[in-house]
C-alpha cells in the first residue's frame, strides 16, 4: 500500500513538473490566437507590373477579326485601355492617333483596347476621332483586370520580348508617349 | 480507471484534437491557448505513462502500449506545433485574371479568368506559383500540403454582370469601391444584415449611362425564404441610383435573366468564384506514421500473449 502511494505520488509529481516545464515552453511560443486574416487581391496599379510578362487574351477587333497582344511579340507595343464614356480618353485620343502616325514606320505598334463596350459604340467613337490604329474589343474587361487598371485611360508599354516596361494610369500627352516608348526602344 | 486506460483515453483525445486540424482546417480554435493547454497536458500525461511503462511499471503489455503512446505523442506534438507556430488562417481573394502575392507561402496566387458559364458552374481555378517550383493548381475539392500549411479553396458568391443601355449597346462595368476597378465579376466583399441574417453585398457602376448599382445576393434558398421576392432561384436585388445619388429604382434580377430599370438593362449570372484558404495543419504523413505506430502498439499489447499473464495450458489426461 505504501509502495503504491509512493508510486502515485511520484507519477503525479512527474506530471506536475512536466506540465509546468512544457507550459513554460508552450507559453513562450504562444503568440495569441489572432483573428483570421483576409488578403483581397488588391491591384497595385499598372505601375506595379513593370518587368512582368505581358498577358494576352484573344478578343474581337473592330473590323470583325480576332486579335491578341501576343501577336505583336517582337515589336514595341503601346497598349491603351480606354472607353467611349471616359472624358480623359477622348482628350487623349488625338495625341494617340498622332503618335501612331509618327511611329508606325519605326515598327512601334499602337493598340487601343476598348473596355466592355459594344462594337457599334467603339466604331462610332473611332470614326468621330479619326482613329486608324487597331482597336480591340475587350468585352469581358480581361485586359483591364490583368493590367491592374485603376482608372481609364491606362497605357502599358510592352517591349519586344513581351515584357511590360511601364504601366501608366491617366491621360498622356504626345510628349509623354514619345518619352515612354523612346526609353523602351533605346533599351534594346 | 487504470493508468493504462487513462493513457489510452488521453492518447485518443490528443489524436482526435490533432486530426481535427486536417479534417476541419481553418478553425480559430486551433490557435487558442485552451487548445494548446489541452494538448500540452495530454503530452505530459502520455510521456509520464510511457516513461513508467518503459521501465516495466505496467508489465510487458504496458511496454507495448508505451510504443503506441510514442505514435500518439508524435501526432499530438505535430498538432501542438502547427497550432503554435503555424500561420493564422488566411483567406486570399482575387478577381478573375488577377495575381495576389501570398507572403506566408512565398508564392503568388493566380486567379483564372471567368465568363458567365464558369461563374455559374463554379469552375474557375486558382494556381499557386512559387519561385523554383512548378505551378500548382489548387483542386476545387481536396487540399494541398505545403510545409506546415494546408491550402484549399472555398467558394465565395459571385455574379457576372452584363449591362446594356436601352439601345442594346453593351456598357463598361466598373467597381469604383473595390480593389479591382475594371471587372464585370462581382465578388461581394461586404455584407448587409437583413432580418437575422447577413447577405453578400457589392456595388458596381456603368459610367457610360451614369448609373451606380448596389447588388444584394440571395442564394436560391434565401430567395425562397423571402416569399415576396417571387423567385425560387438565386437572384440579385438591385438598387439603382444615378451618379448624383438620385434613386432610379429597385428590381430583382434572377440569375441569367435580363431585367430593366430605366435605361439600364442588366443580366446577372450568379454562381461562385474560388478564394484560397491557408491554414496551419500537421502534415498527413506525420499523422499516418503516428497512427500506424499507435494502432500497431495497441494491437501488439492486446493480441500477442504476454508473459506477465498466466498462460493456461491443457492438462494431459491420464489414460
Amino acid at each position: 500500500m505504501r509502495c503504491l502511494t509512493v508510486h502515485v505520488h511520484s507519477a503525479a509529481a512527474r506530471v506536475a513538473v512536466g506540465v509546468i516545464v512544457l507550459g513554460i515552453l508552450v507559453g513562450g511560443c504562444y503568440s495569441g490566437g489572432g483573428p483570421k486574416r483576409t488578403i483581397d487581391g488588391g491591384s497595385g496599379g499598372p505601375g506595379s507590373l513593370a518587368g512582368a510578362p505581358a498577358v494576352s487574351y484573344t478578343v474581337k477587333r473592330l473590323d470583325g477579326h480576332t486579335d491578341a497582344l501576343a501577336r505583336y511579340r517582337g515589336s514595341v507595343v503601346l497598349m491603351n485601355l480606354w472607353a467611349t464614356w471616359c472624358p480623359p480618353c477622348r482628350q487623349e485620343m488625338p495625341a494617340l492617333q498622332q503618335f501612331y502616325r509618327e511611329n508606325k514606320s519605326r515598327g512601334v505598334v499602337v493598340l487601343g483596347v476598348d473596355q466592355g463596350e459594344s462594337a457599334a459604340a467603339a466604331a462610332t467613337f473611332a470614326r468621330a476621332h479619326g482613329v486608324t490604329f487597331p482597336i480591340l474589343l475587350d468585352a469581358d474587361e480581361q485586359y483591364g483586370r490583368s493590367y491592374a487598371a485603376i482608372g481609364l485611360p491606362t497605357t502599358v508599354i510592352i517591349d519586344r520580348r513581351g515584357h511590360v516596361v511601364r504601366g501608366i494610369d491617366g491621360e498622356l500627352t504626345l510628349a509623354q508617349m514619345r518619352e515612354a516608348v523612346g526609353s523602351a526602344l533605346r533599351a534594346q | 480507471m487504470t493508468s493504462r486506460q487513462t493513457a489510452l483515453f488521453v492518447a485518443c483525445v490528443a489524436i482526435g484534437l490533432t486530426l481535427a486540424q486536417d479534417v476541419r482546417p481553418g478553425l480559430d480554435l486551433y490557435h487558442t491557448w485552451q487548445y494548446a493547454a489541452a494538448l500540452t497536458i495530454a503530452i505530459v500525461v502520455l510521456v509520464s505513462y510511457a516513461w513508467g511503462a518503459r521501465a516495466g511499471a505496467d508489465g510487458l503489455a504496458g511496454a507495448r502500449i508505451a510504443i503506441a503512446i510514442v505514435g500518439a505523442l508524435a501526432i499530438a506534438g505535430g498538432g501542438l506545433l502547427a497550432g503554435l507556430i503555424g500561420p493564422d488562417t488566411i483567406t486570399v481573394g482575387g478577381s478573375p485574371g488577377s495575381v495576389t502575392p501570398v507572403g506566408d507561402l512565398q508564392a503568388a496566387a493566380f486567379f483564372s479568368q471567368a465568363d458567365p458559364q464558369t461563374i455559374e458552374r463554379g469552375a474557375a481555378t486558382v494556381a499557386l506559383r512559387r519561385p523554383g517550383h512548378d505551378p500548382l493548381t489548387v483542386p476545387a475539392t481536396g487540399r494541398l500540403f505545403l510545409g506546415t500549411s494546408i491550402v484549399y479553396v472555398s467558394a465565395r458568391p459571385a455574379a457576372y454582370i452584363v449591362a446594356r443601355d436601352a439601345q442594346g449597346n453593351r456598357l463598361t462595368v466598373t467597381q469604383p469601391t473595390n480593389t479591382t476597378f475594371l471587372s464585370p465579376v462581382l465578388l461581394f466583399p461586404q455584407n448587409q444584415p437583413l432580418r437575422d441574417k447577413s447577405y453578400p453585398l457589392d456595388t458596381f457602376a456603368t459610367p457610360g449611362i451614369h448609373r451606380i448599382v448596389r447588388a444584394l445576393y440571395f442564394s436560391a434558398a434565401d430567395a425562397q425564404a423571402f416569399n415576396h421576392l417571387g423567385v425560387r432561384q438565386s437572384a440579385l436585388v438591385l438598387a439603382v441610383n444615378d451618379d448624383a445619388g438620385k434613386t432610379i429604382g429597385l428590381t430583382i434580377a434572377p440569375s441569367g435573366r435580363e431585367v430593366a430599370i430605366g435605361n439600364l438593362h442588366v443580366t446577372a449570372t450568379l454562381g461562385t468564384y474560388p478564394q484560397l484558404v491557408i491554414a496551419a495543419a500537421p502534415h498527413p504523413a506525420l499523422l499516418a506514421i503516428g497512427l500506424l505506430v499507435f494502432f500497431g502498439g495497441v494491437l501488439a499489447a492486446y493480441t500477442r500473449p504476454s508473459p506477465d499473464k498466466p498462460v493456461v495450458t491443457p492438462v494431459a489426461q491420464q489414460p
